[in-house]
């Protein structure tokens, strides 16, 4: 059996390394848009300063991008040092759309980021206005197919186990990519990095309002983010709840701990606004509630009801009773695929093998198992509450206030006020790291909210990791979290940097100023005729 | 023949966001909503700072009208 501690350790990697990750991506899946809109106003109006906003504000898009790059490569291969067993469960269905997404990213993405900001004043403007969107288009759908991974894990369909190759098999492409949870989540995260990048550049631009400088363009990218995060925020919170009511069918554990839920009540059923979850005794302290609210966010409707932890409990150990049957048949057919009675014992109760996977903890004889075994490994089935509970509170906490504050601030941009307005300028600024903070309360409960699963009802987490030892995991981790911060610690210096610096200047037409020259490239000389050295 | 070549390129277009749109439609809802969302949200902040333009340039070539104040002896007078 795997060392516990190298479990934790590896869990702990794995979301040291997405939490970095994870502060530069939404930045790209937002900018991106933003700058395809600004080229969309210069290359439909032909006034240069739209094109001064793209360069200014894909310089920033560039140095987050690049970044981005270097924390995502690392979590791939996290997935084989670390997380071989899982990698060898589900490596044909997780690899597929994983490599769809190197292929969109180090191919499509790359590729036009790298024609996107070199290509100014070497394509025409439309064709670097297609690039613009190409760039935009190849970072969000890269997302996608991340995404889809993670709906798999979330919610595992178009797969099945086969009991002979001891691993899932893809059985339908299209259920994969189409699954509710992965359709769901990729809206629902690409909006919030939507969300990110109209902040970052209002934030930005109410900085050098504040400070009368660049007021043009600041004055047009503030209009420009505002209005994108206005629409992004409704579109974030609207996702968001259809994220919840996908959970609610999918994974009632999760949705459970979100919610506090430790016992099923009649409905209408009442939201804890505010509570504090006590795991050990099951009960919320100091809980502050509202009435009828949380049947109708999650069924939306009042007679709608969700389970309860108590029942839930009590349904994961009439799973694990029926799962145990299936890991032994399992167990008899690594012996003898051949033999017929343990393949249709399998059969019978292969819905629940996840269950009885998860119970091999306690009970690695499972013929010898206690009825105290089977409730502790029901009792496994429910998250953290109080950190799930919490991170999805302070999630929608920051939305709702970033709702407030793009609405607020649109119309007063819309008045062409808004520079008069020094305050919401100041909140703006200080706004800037809400969305990220935002995307990682969210992070937190997707996936500390899938716990105590890999994947979903089927492979436990105790299970997928390698065996590594300690020392390994705890070297590899000091590691990582040392050259994360050196990343984000240079993210930061290059971006406060460049705003220092601001836009650049450009001629009234709209022609970029001379690149530097790369330290290697042929300097153009004076031509010289054929004829020249005979002349001498 | 440009033109033609064009109505060629946006027929081809227009039939394909048909078929993705006939796809989605049945298959992932989301998915349609994202392209239809995104497109709005940049078309409409882009048309934001198209009309901020508007405005300043509809505002350089009509000044406000200057305002003369009333004084008591003009009142007088």
């Amino acid at each position: 059996m795997i060392n516990g501690t190298v479990v934790d350790l590896s869990r702990a990697q794995f979301a040291a390394t997405a939490l970095y990750h994870f502060l530069f991506v939404p930045l790209t899946l937002g900018m991106s848009f933003l700058l395809a809109a600004m080229e969309t106003v210069y290359v439909t109006t032909g006034k240069p300063i739209y094109k001064q906003m793209a360069m200014f504000w894909g310089r920033l898009f560039m140095i987050n991008f690049a970044l981005g790059v270097a924390t995502g490569l690392t979590m791939e291969f996290q997935f084989g040092t670390n997380w071989s067993f899982y990698s060898s469960f589900v490596g044909d269905i997780f690899g597929a759309p994983l490599a769809i997404e190197g292929l969109m990213a180090f191919f499509m993405e790359s590729t036009f980021v790298g024609l996107m900001i070199f290509g100014w004043g070497r394509l025409r403007k439309g064709q670097h206005l297609a690039v613009t969107w190409l760039v935009a288009l190849g970072s969000n759908l890269s997302a996608l197919w991340i995404l889809v991974a993670n709906g798999f894990m979330q919610d595992p369909k178009g797969a099945k186990f086969d009991p002979v190759t001891m691993r899932m098999h893809l059985t339908s492409f299209q259920q994969l990519i189409f699954s509710p949870d992965a359709q769901s989540k990729f809206v629902h995260t690409s909006i919030a990095g939507y969300v990110t990048g109209a902040m970052f550049i209002a934030g930005i631009s109410a900085f050098y309002m504040l400070r009368n400088r660049h007021m043009d363009i600041a004055k047009r990218s503030f209009r420009i983010a505002v209005l994108f995060g206005v629409l992004a925020t409704i579109g974030v919170v609207t996702l968001g709840d259809a994220l919840g009511f996908v959970d609610a069918q999918a994974q009632p554990t999760k949705l459970a701990a979100m919610e506090g839920l430790w016992k099923s009540t009649p409905a209408p059923m009442a939201f804890n606004l505010i509570a504090f979850p006590e795991q050990a005794k099951q009960k919320d302290v100091g809980a502050v509630r509202v009435p009828m609210l949380l049947s109708l966010l999650v069924t939306h409707s009042l007679s709608g009801t969700v389970p309860g932890i108590n029942t839930l409990e009590q349904q994961a150990a009439q799973k694990i009773r029926n799962g145990i049957p299936a890991v032994e048949a399992l167990k008899a057919l690594s012996r003898d695929p051949q033999d017929a009675a343990a393949m249709a014992q399998f059969r019978a109760h292969r819905a629940d093998l996840g269950y009885g996977f998860l119970v091999q903890r306690y009970a690695p004889r499972l013929s010898q198992v206690t009825p105290a075994q089977i409730e502790r490994a029901a009792k496994d089935t429910v998250p953290p509450v109080a950190a799930v509970f919490w991170s999805f509170r302070i999630m929608v906490a920051l939305g709702l206030m970033m709702m407030a504050f793009f609405v607020l601030a649109t119309l007063y941009s819309l008045r062409n006020r808004i520079q008069n307005k020094k305050w919401i300028l100041k909140v703006a600024v200080w706004m800037i790291p809400v969305p990220f903070l935002a995307n990682e309360a969210g992070w937190l409960v997707a996936e500390l909210g899938r716990q105590p699963w890999t994947v979903y009802g089927v492979l436990p987490t105790w299970m997928s990791a390698s065996t590594h030892s300690v020392g390994y995991m705890v070297f590899s981790l000091i590691g990582f979290v040392t050259l994360y911060s050196i990343f984000i610690a240079i993210e930061m210096y290059l971006m406060i940097r460049a705003i220092r610096i601001g836009p650049g200047e450009y001629d009234d037409d709209g022609a970029a100023p001379l690149l530097p020259r790369p330290m290697l490239a042929p300097r153009a000389q004076p031509a010289v005729p054929y004829g020249g050295n005979l002349e001498g | 023949m440009r033109s033609f070549l064009y109505f060629v390129l946006f027929l081809v277009i227009a039939i394909l966001v048909t078929v993705l749109t006939a796809i989605l439609g049945d298959q992932g809802a989301w998915y349609f909503a994202w392209l239809v969302g995104t497109t709005m949200i940049v078309l409409v902040s882009a048309a934001g700072g198209a009309m901020l333009d508007a405005n300043e340039e509809n505002a350089a070539q009509n000044p406000p009208p200057v305002e003369h104040r009333h004084s008591g002896a003009g009142g007088a007078e």
